[in-house]
């Protein structure tokens, strides 16, 4: 606001794509569900974690729009040999409190991780580095405990803090104090920290210093409201200028709106039906509800009736009221290693019932179906949807749509036979995937974690493992594409829909770019107009 | 005197410590916490190196004492998801909850027992039927049916009010305060009108059980046979004697009051104490959930162990035991 | 015998005369039936799989469905009837509120009476833990045991039992310590009486015009406790739901207009629950001695 024209329009010249001509720098209120959970970016792993995070700090490696992978304050990385990564950094780059950033801060925030890191943990990220050398103030080499194709992958939720900054807030019991009350917060990202408060507001400033040029917002101001009505009341009342999360039932009334702008974007979320494949498996009964000689899930064709039951429009054009697209692998189109070569699912309730019979179930069999009802939107409708699907062509379904906080642990113990939930591919990439739901669970090469059907396919486990090795990107791509198709074929996990997701804003106010990861960034927000 | 306050303080520390190994053994029941918090990449070495750093591998009764040694020591752990003290977490969002049970109560109260106070007066009249229909579905109603009705009313189709949150607080004794401003107070209406709607209906019944009681008296008729108008009745009769269980349910409800935010700060997201032990229930906060209810659980016997103490020392026959 | 029905044509006299509680009575009893009934009068079985069509789903009410009957109140967003998804879930509050209502009474009442009735240390320890779950606040407590014990119609109703029995007993108690105190009894214990005659011939009699009004009260408090610990996500399955479950799975649609999906499960659980009070309200009335003239 005390600008001059003058300074307004060189920011704008170098930062065109934020700056739409608005002549006054303003404050940005954004309604969103969730919010960070501490302001150590280290702390937790948690997606709305690390949005915040993003508002304050910068990582090496930046994912853009579609998970593609950009440079962050590392403008360029290399692989050295099999395992050592070389990392430039972006020179100039200032913190908020004026100092430089360089080659010790980020040896200080990968170090600094294990030390700081929550349930929901980060270590994750620095999970394949074995030691970091500084070369210079600007270039560092990355030795890695094996061949490590996907580390820049990891580094997108890195956050890099200020060695100088949070030297005495790196232990358990410090870091919390000293990032929430802003002594250690100082990053590199476009906005430095005013105040926050736990499940409350987090009030930031613009840093004028920023190295992608300063944002447009002069004070952005981020507000959590998890229940979804709240939130767009709110928006409807003017109290917040943008929100994330509109609910499929209020997106369509929203789109009558002449007030409001929606932006609808594709998810990293795949909603996925999983086939216990173990021998004998619980869930999963005859007529009468008494255990059957074997477990029906093992037979190809029982597989293949499950997913010709599921009416993928309906789900998308009725439960999901437009807001999803039907799937035919287990990652969004597009993402690497997703294969364009998968046959689009058909549904088919009368060669559904066919093929029961030939698998010596004319009449069917029951099942119990679980699901998540609370994580993701629509999860629990979708559910329902499936256990009609289902139903109609003989297997009859038990719907059990519970809470997320019942589900995982009992799905963590295989207490399941058939299961729903969504798997969100949030690196972009199918190692994050496949190596966790596909390959079979295997300690040694830390593998199918995730994978609670005991699905095991030899040829795709080699085609992982192999693929964890090669550095070259074709082939890698290649190999992932193809355990991807050897995944969907076997029909032991059948994709259902993607989700995509709603933001709404003031139409005179607010113009966004969807991003893939859900992710609502104040810096990328433009002013409408 | 001083053995039955010793015998009873005992009494009340087994009791804590016999609701602390069932909250903790309960809580523990539900599930593995890092089922659900453990990022979905992370490896087996990752999940195994974790849950060991936070002790969840080791067996419960060595979970227990643990985090019994900690609470001697005034520890009560941190929590999962904010990563702080979670004592300091819970007093963190105590003036928030203390502030809308406080509109809450006193609303109903001002304005309830006047209504109360007219309905018993003229039981047969149509207002005191108005009064008394409302009365019954403030009784019945349901909070939560309350709350969505009264944000799709006045916030969405009206606008006249914030949906939900808090407004902006102000340090006032060193605790944080929303009501000082005209934004605040905005804020709090609607959630406390919510709150307030089964506590009004008490209010009225109460007073106006108590004041047919009290116009059915001896003193009422004898004061009316000698000419004294039926203000001052109102005033030195009815008043004075409905005050004393109206202020005693006052002081009780209170409390309940704290604990029935939990649905109101639900739906207009108040960011008081009930909204936090839903919200670490859905998330499965263990240290929270644990240090929530024991501290609750502390609050109530507490009370009640100042309550029988006070009344040992007002009548010395209940020393010898609590029947009589 | 003869006595008993003398005493409650008296109490039906009285209460007639109050033509809002019969109004009320007669609701309840038009929805008991309706309830009872409902898989005659629905047009459909809302649980069944089967019969549902997501191509009916969030239909306005009058739409004539892909089965070819008119849905009344409109359809919920699995194609469910609202009629018939309402009759069914009256079913599910009712049964609930019943079982957990009547399940409490016979706790409680068992708890206070034996408390009163034997005394000494049983009695100290029995009612110190009832005074303590009266001062804590009933749906906390039923939160709580539902986030331990699970979701499930058992474990449902047991969290409300244990929400709602210390009512019971603390009623039973001071109702049965009054009568104890009264020569008869004095002189009933002093003669070989078995100890159960005496519960059962002369204190409990006098407990139940008490035990009545609070049970009404807490059915109706159960109802309600069910729908709301339903609508926080802690109830019943969403495939049997019940009236608070309906109304928790409507409420998205609230903003967006299709009001019915959450508005009529609503109107019948305040039917319901108004109703029970307003004869509850009428037959504590009745009870209260203080206010006859």
């Amino acid at each position: 606001m005390k600008q001059s024209r003058a300074s307004l329009m060189l920011t704008a010249a170098v930062s065109a794509f934020i700056f739409a001509g608005s002549a006054f720098a303003q404050t940005l209120t954004i309604g969103v569900r969730g919010g960070p959970e501490s302001l150590d970016p280290h702390f937790s792993a948690l997606g709305t974690h690390a949005e915040a995070a993003k508002h304050i700090f910068d990582t090496l490696v930046w994912s853009g729009d579609n998970l593609q992978l950009e440079p962050g304050l590392a403008e360029s990385w290399k692989s050295l040999d099999a395992t050592t990564w070389e990392f430039r950094l972006r020179r100039g780059v200032k913190f908020h409190d004026g100092s430089d950033f360089t080659a010790e801060d980020v040896k200080f925030s990968i170090e600094r991780v294990p030390l700081v890191s929550g349930p929901t943990t980060t270590t994750i990220y620095v999970r394949r580095v074995k030691e970091v050398v500084i070369v210079d103030p600007h270039t560092l080499h990355i030795r890695t405990d094996g061949p490590a194709a996907t580390l820049p992958y990891d580094f997108v939720r890195l956050f890099i803090v200020s060695a100088k900054a949070a030297k005495d807030f790196s232990t358990k019991e410090t870091s919390a104090a000293g990032f929430n009350s802003g002594k250690a917060a100082v990053g590199t990202g476009p906005y430095k920290l005013v105040s926050w408060e736990p499940k409350g507001d987090l009030v930031l400033d613009r840093h004028d210093a920023y190295w992608r040029g300063k944002s447009h917002w002069s004070r952005v101001v981020r507000k959590e409201m998890a229940n979804d009505s709240s939130r767009l009341a709110a928006l409807k009342a003017g109290q917040v200028d943008l929100i994330n999360y509109v609910s499929a039932a209020d997106w369509v009334a929203l789109k009558r709106d002449p007030k409001i702008a929606t932006f609808v974007g594709d998810s990293v979320y795949v909603m996925n039906l999983q086939l216990d494949q173990r021998e004998p498996t619980p869930k999963v009964y005859d007529l009468q509800g008494n255990a059957l000689a074997k477990n029906p899930l093992r037979d190809p064709r029982v597989r293949e009736a499950f997913d010709l039951a599921i009416d993928r429009q309906a789900m998308v054009e009725v439960v999901l009221e437009g807001l999803g697209k039907p799937a035919r692998q287990l990652m969004p189109e597009g993402f690497f290693g997703s294969s364009t070569r998968i046959a689009w699912p058909k549904h088919d309730a009368r060669r559904a019932r066919q093929l029961l019979a030939e698998a010596g179930y004319p009449n069917g069999f029951k099942i119990d179906l679980h699901c998540t009802n609370d994580r993701l939107p629509g999860d629990g409708a979708i559910c329902q949807g499936l256990g009609q699907m289902f139903s109609q062509v003989g297997i009859q379904t038990n719907v059990n749509a519970i809470s997320r906080t019942v589900y995982f642990p009992a799905q963590a113990r295989k207490e399941y036979s058939v299961f729903m939930n969504g798997w969100g591919t949030l690196t972009g990439e199918a190692s994050y995937t496949l190596g966790s739901l596909a390959h079979s669970m295997d300690k040694e090469v830390n593998m199918g974690a995730f994978n609670r059907i005991e699905y095991k396919n030899p040829d795709v486990d080699k085609a992982m493992q192999e693929g964890a090795r090669t550095l070259d990107d074709t082939k890698r791509r290649a190999l992932f594409e193809k355990a991807m198709e050897l995944t969907v074929a076997d029909r032991a996990y059948i994709p259902v829909v993607v989700l995509q997701t709603v933001w709404a804003g003031a139409k005179d106010k607010v113009i966004i770019a969807p991003r893939t990861d859900e992710d609502t960034l104040a810096y990328f927000v433009k002013p409408a107009k | 005197m001083l053995g039955f306050v010793i015998g009873r303080c005992l009494q009340a520390l087994v009791v804590m410590l016999v609701m602390s190994l069932v909250v903790f053994t309960g809580v523990y029941a539900i599930g593995n916490p890092l089922d659900i918090l453990i990022p979905p990449e992370a490896p087996q070495d990752i999940r195994e190196a974790t849950i060991a750093r936070f002790g969840l591998d080791r067996p419960i009764w060595e979970q227990y004492l643990y985090f019994l040694l900690n609470v001697l020591q005034g520890d009560f752990g941190r929590s999962f998801i904010y990563n702080m003290p979670v004592l300091t977490l819970i007093l963190s969002r105590l003036p928030a909850t203390l502030e809308l049970a406080l509109a809450a109560v006193l609303g109903a109260t001002l304005i309830g027992v006047p209504l109360g106070i007219y309905a018993g007066y003229r039981p047969t009249s149509v207002a005191a039927r108005l009064i008394m229909g409302l009365s019954i579905l403030g009784f019945s109603v349901p909070t939560f049916w309350v709350g969505l009705i009264l944000i799709l009313a006045f916030a969405v189709s009206l606008g006249w009010l914030p949906a939900g949150g808090r407004g902006p607080t102000v340090l006032l004794f060193g605790v944080p305060w929303s009501f000082t401003s005209l934004e605040g107070l905005s804020h709090l209406l609607l959630p406390a009108l919510n709150l307030s709607l089964f506590k009004l209906a008490m209010m009225i019944r109460l007073a106006r059980a108590g004041t047919r009681e009290i116009i059915l008296t001896d003193t009422v008729k004898f004061a009316r046979a000698a000419g004294i108008s039926e203000a001052t009745i109102l005033r030195r009769h009815v008043l004075k004697l409905i005050s004393i269980p109206i202020v005693t349910v006052f002081g009780l409800e209170f409390g309940s009051t704290l604990a029935f935010a939990v649905v109101t700060e639900t739906i207009f997201s108040w960011p008081g104490l009930g909204k936090l032990i839903i919200d670490s229930i859905t998330s499965l906060d263990r240290p929270v959930m644990v240090a929530y209810l024991i501290l609750i659980a502390a609050l109530f016997v507490t009370i009640n162990l100042l309550v029988d103490i006070s009344y040992a020392a007002l009548d010395p026959r209940l020393r010898g035991g609590r029947g009589a | 015998m003869s006595g008993f029905m003398e005493q409650l044509r008296a109490f039906w006299v009285e209460f007639r005369e109050s033509g809002i509680a019969v109004a009320a009575l007669f609701v309840i009893a038009l929805i008991l039936v309706l309830a009872l009934l409902a898989p005659v009068i629905a047009p459909q079985d809302p649980y069944d799989l089967t019969g549902l069509s997501l191509r009916d789903a969030r239909r306005p009410p009058g739409h004539v469905g892909s089965a070819g009957y008119m849905h009344l109140l409109g359809t919920d967003a699995q194609g469910r009837d609202l009629f018939s998804a309402i009759l069914y879930g009256l079913r599910i509050s009712i049964q609930m509120g019943l079982a957990a209502g009547l399940a409490a009474l016979l706790l409680g009442a068992s708890v206070g009476l034996a408390a009163a009735y034997f005394g000494g240390r049983f009695e100290t320890f029995a009612m110190r833990i009832v005074d303590l779950q009266l001062s804590f606040p009933a749906i906390l407590l039923a939160l709580i045991l539902v986030a331990l014990l699970g979701q499930g119609k058992a474990q449902l109703i047991a969290a409300l039992v244990a929400a709602q029995y210390a009512y019971f007993a603390r009623t039973a108690y001071g109702a049965a310590k009054a009568e104890r105190r009264k020569d008869y009894i004095e002189a009933a214990v002093a003669t070989p009486l078995s100890d159960k005659r005496i519960l059962f011939r002369h204190l409990l009699p006098n407990c139940m015009p008490p035990l009545i009004v609070v049970a009404t009260v807490q059915i109706a408090n159960s109802i309600a406790l069910e729908a709301t610990l339903s609508f926080l996500g802690l109830g019943l399955p969403v495939t049997e739901p019940s009236l608070g479950m309906l109304i928790s799975n409507g409420f998205q649609y609230m903003m967006s207009g299709r009001y019915w999906i959450s508005v009529y499960p609503g109107v019948a659980l305040i039917i319901l629950i108004v109703a029970i009070n307003l004869v509850g309200d009428q037959i504590r009335d009745q009870f209260n001695p203080r206010l006859r003239r």
